[in-house]
């Protein structure tokens, strides 16, 4: 059955789902996906990508820019337009890649190979938890963010870095994806090191097929910016279960090691290594709140329960409480120590869970004007850095933040939060005020006063500039520029998906 | 100190006849983005304009991922000197995507 057609809303202000900050655009357009009885198939594909590029058309013949908008959830303004933006998160088609469309050169496993999964870009983490972990599956994603509801697409545009301390980032995930560019053009990206999908199945799509380590590993971490991520196809593990046994402690010489060095023979560890380890430092009380996950093979027969549960006659921080408490916290600053141990009591749940990652990163009360950005650092530059930031908290005076510490794998991609062979992507999370703002300004600063080498996330708060980008990430920046240039040849057409975020950063044009 | 009393004599100002509470289900699907009507509600309620609003942007038989209802600090001085005759509201809602889409593909 057809797809519904694009149904455009003369919308003038646009929010980014928590409310950080708003952008003027010129409309906004849904799109819709096919009603599918049996499921996806190419020619849905091949229907919706024809719609993009009649809006990629229009937009150009206008004289507007365009962006493909997910779930709005970045904190950094990555994602904007001042032209069209396009909702696609009613894109949420799946399909389980077959055995016989699979390119006999595919060097993966047979388990590999039988957990290949095409996703639409409107899906969100959930969905593809859901779709994965459910019993006719029993799949699971290697790693995953804290939240859920990015959409798999926006997510690994902004190069979210995951959590399992033997994985890389969540667009590890990612071994093809497909992009539409302009009115007339769409490719199906492949590493050339990794092929996927066979050529008669891509040229059932209609798409150029692209196998090209540098292109791949461009496009899949870009902002946007290279044109409309259609779908994405992403490996995946067999189904496993996450144990928590989250934890409190004091910030003393024998947990530095754990936080420092990954060293798990101290308590509260004792020589068991998680699969994944966050460590939320508070800095204005030394409380440390650990949260160490391991994992288990589980029952053939789990039921994965995912229902967030408001507990009957709970108190708890309202939708927009945060507006409100930055205001009383940057007024009254002393008070922060006792607010943020009334968080953690409030946000922390101590208690041990048993579930699949769709369940342990699951769904969170919603909250607006949250506070986030991250850097990373290569793990022996993890205790200087952290050292560093805490002086930095302790200069500017409380702040309404914690740093919470997860551990990576590096990734291929050119543009790639995580940069280092082992990272430590220090997460400072809180309440969104001038105070907290002050933080952020300064953090990569003194960091880099420190002599530290050290990355941004792309999708969160960030002060990244041309040169601290070439500091980083040195000729990947130039490899990425000349992935867009050949994926985009004409400037009008980048023009189209160019935005003050790119500009900034040196990476538009 | 004076910054302090200042901002808390804002803050109680700026609160009081504010209020906002939001309904979404266990699981929320997003679809599209948020959209936002102005409501008012006469006489405690008894007469609203819109009478009653309809969720425009839920198209193609989707239904409500979330709603949000709220009323800021002008709104709330409305309704407070006019004794509940007069009050104004915001209303924020989101469509659903309804339930979850089959897997394509088969087996082979």
């Amino acid at each position: 059955m057809a797809a519904p057609q694009p149904s455009f809303n003369p919308k003038k202000l646009w929010k980014n789902f928590h409310e950080t900050y708003s952008q003027v655009i010129d409309g906004e357009w849904d799109i819709f996906m096919p009603q599918q009885a049996a499921g996806l198939t190419v020619a849905d594909l091949r229907e919706t990508t024809a719609q993009f590029q009649k809006l990629i058309a229009d937009a150009k013949q206008r004289g507007l820019k365009a962006r493909a908008i997910g779930s709005s959830w970045s904190l950094s303004k990555a994602p904007t337009t001042n032209g069209w933006t396009f909702n696609t998160n009613r894109l949420r088609g799946r399909l389980k890649v077959k055995a016989a469309d699979v390119d006999p050169a595919y060097p993966g496993t047979a388990d590999q190979k039988s957990g290949l999964y095409l996703f639409q870009c409107g899906n969100t983490v959930a969905d593809v938890n859901k779709a994965l972990e459910n019993d006719s599956q029993k799949r699971a994603l290697f790693t995953s963010g804290a939240a859920n509801g990015q959409t798999i697409v926006g997510a690994t545009q902004c190069g979210t870095h995951g959590s399992a301390l033997e994985f890389g980032a969540l667009h590890d995930h990612i071994v093809a994806l497909h992009l539409i560019t302009t009115a007339d053009k769409h490719y199906w990206i492949e590493r050339a090191s990794r092929p996927v999908l066979a050529q008669p199945w891509v040229d059932s799509l209609g798409a150029t097929l692209k196998r090209n380590d540098d292109l791949f590993n461009a496009a899949v971490v870009s902002f946007g910016s290279f044109g409309i991520v259609g779908a994405v196809v992403i490996e995946t593990a067999p189904r496993y279960l996450l144990e928590t046994r989250p934890t409190t402690a004091k910030l003393n010489e024998s947990l530095w090691k754990a936080i420092g060095a990954l060293d798990f023979s101290v308590p509260p560890f004792n020589g068991d290594k998680p699969y994944f380890f966050q460590a939320v430092i508070n800095p204005s009380t030394d409380d440390v709140l650990i949260m160490a996950n391991y994992r288990k093979d589980g029952p053939d027969t789990f039921q994965p329960n995912y229902d967030l549960v408001s507990p009957a006659k709970s108190i708890g921080p309202g939708f927009d409480a945060l507006s409100t408490l930055g205001v009383i916290l940057d007024a009254f600053q002393g008070v922060i120590p006792a607010f943020s141990k009334l968080a953690a009591k409030q946000l922390f749940d101590t208690t041990p869970k048993r579930g699949t990652p769709g369940m342990i990163y699951g769904f969170k009360p919603p909250l607006l004007h949250v506070a986030s950005g991250s850097i990373a650092v290569a793990l022996p530059d993890a205790r200087r850095t952290l050292e560093t930031m805490i002086q930095l908290y302790k200069d500017i005076g409380p702040v309404p933040l914690v740093f919470g510490c997860r551990y990576v794998r590096k990734s291929p991609a050119l543009l790639a939060f995580n940069r280092f062979p082992i990272g430590l992507m220090i997460s400072i999370d809180g309440v969104d005020n001038a105070t907290s703002r002050a933080f952020f300004a300064a953090a990569a600063d003194r960091v880099e006063a420190a002599g530290i080498t050290f990355t941004q996330h792309w999708g969160k708060t960030n002060s990244y500039t041309p040169q601290r980008l070439a500091k980083a990430y040195g000729g990947n920046v130039q490899k990425w520029l000349d992935a867009r240039r050949t994926l985009i040849p004409a400037a009008a057409d980048r023009a189209l998906f160019d935005n003050d975020y790119i500009r900034e950063r040196g990476l538009a044009g | 100190m004076l910054k302090r009393a200042i901002a808390a004599l804002a803050m109680a100002a700026t609160t009081s006849g504010c209020m906002q509470y939001l309904v979404q289900p266990p699981q929320p699907s997003l679809a599209g983005t948020p959209q936002t009507v102005e409501a008012n509600g006469y006489l405690g309620g008894k007469v609203q304009q819109p009478g009653y609003i309809t969720a425009e942007r839920c198209q193609n038989g989707e239904q409500l991922a979330r709603v949000l209802v709220k009323r800021n600090f002008w709104q709330g001085f409305v309704n407070w000197i006019t004794l509940g005759m007069v009050g104004p509201a915001t209303v924020e809602y989101s469509c659903a995507n309804a339930g979850e889409p089959p897997m394509g593909g088969g087996s082979d």
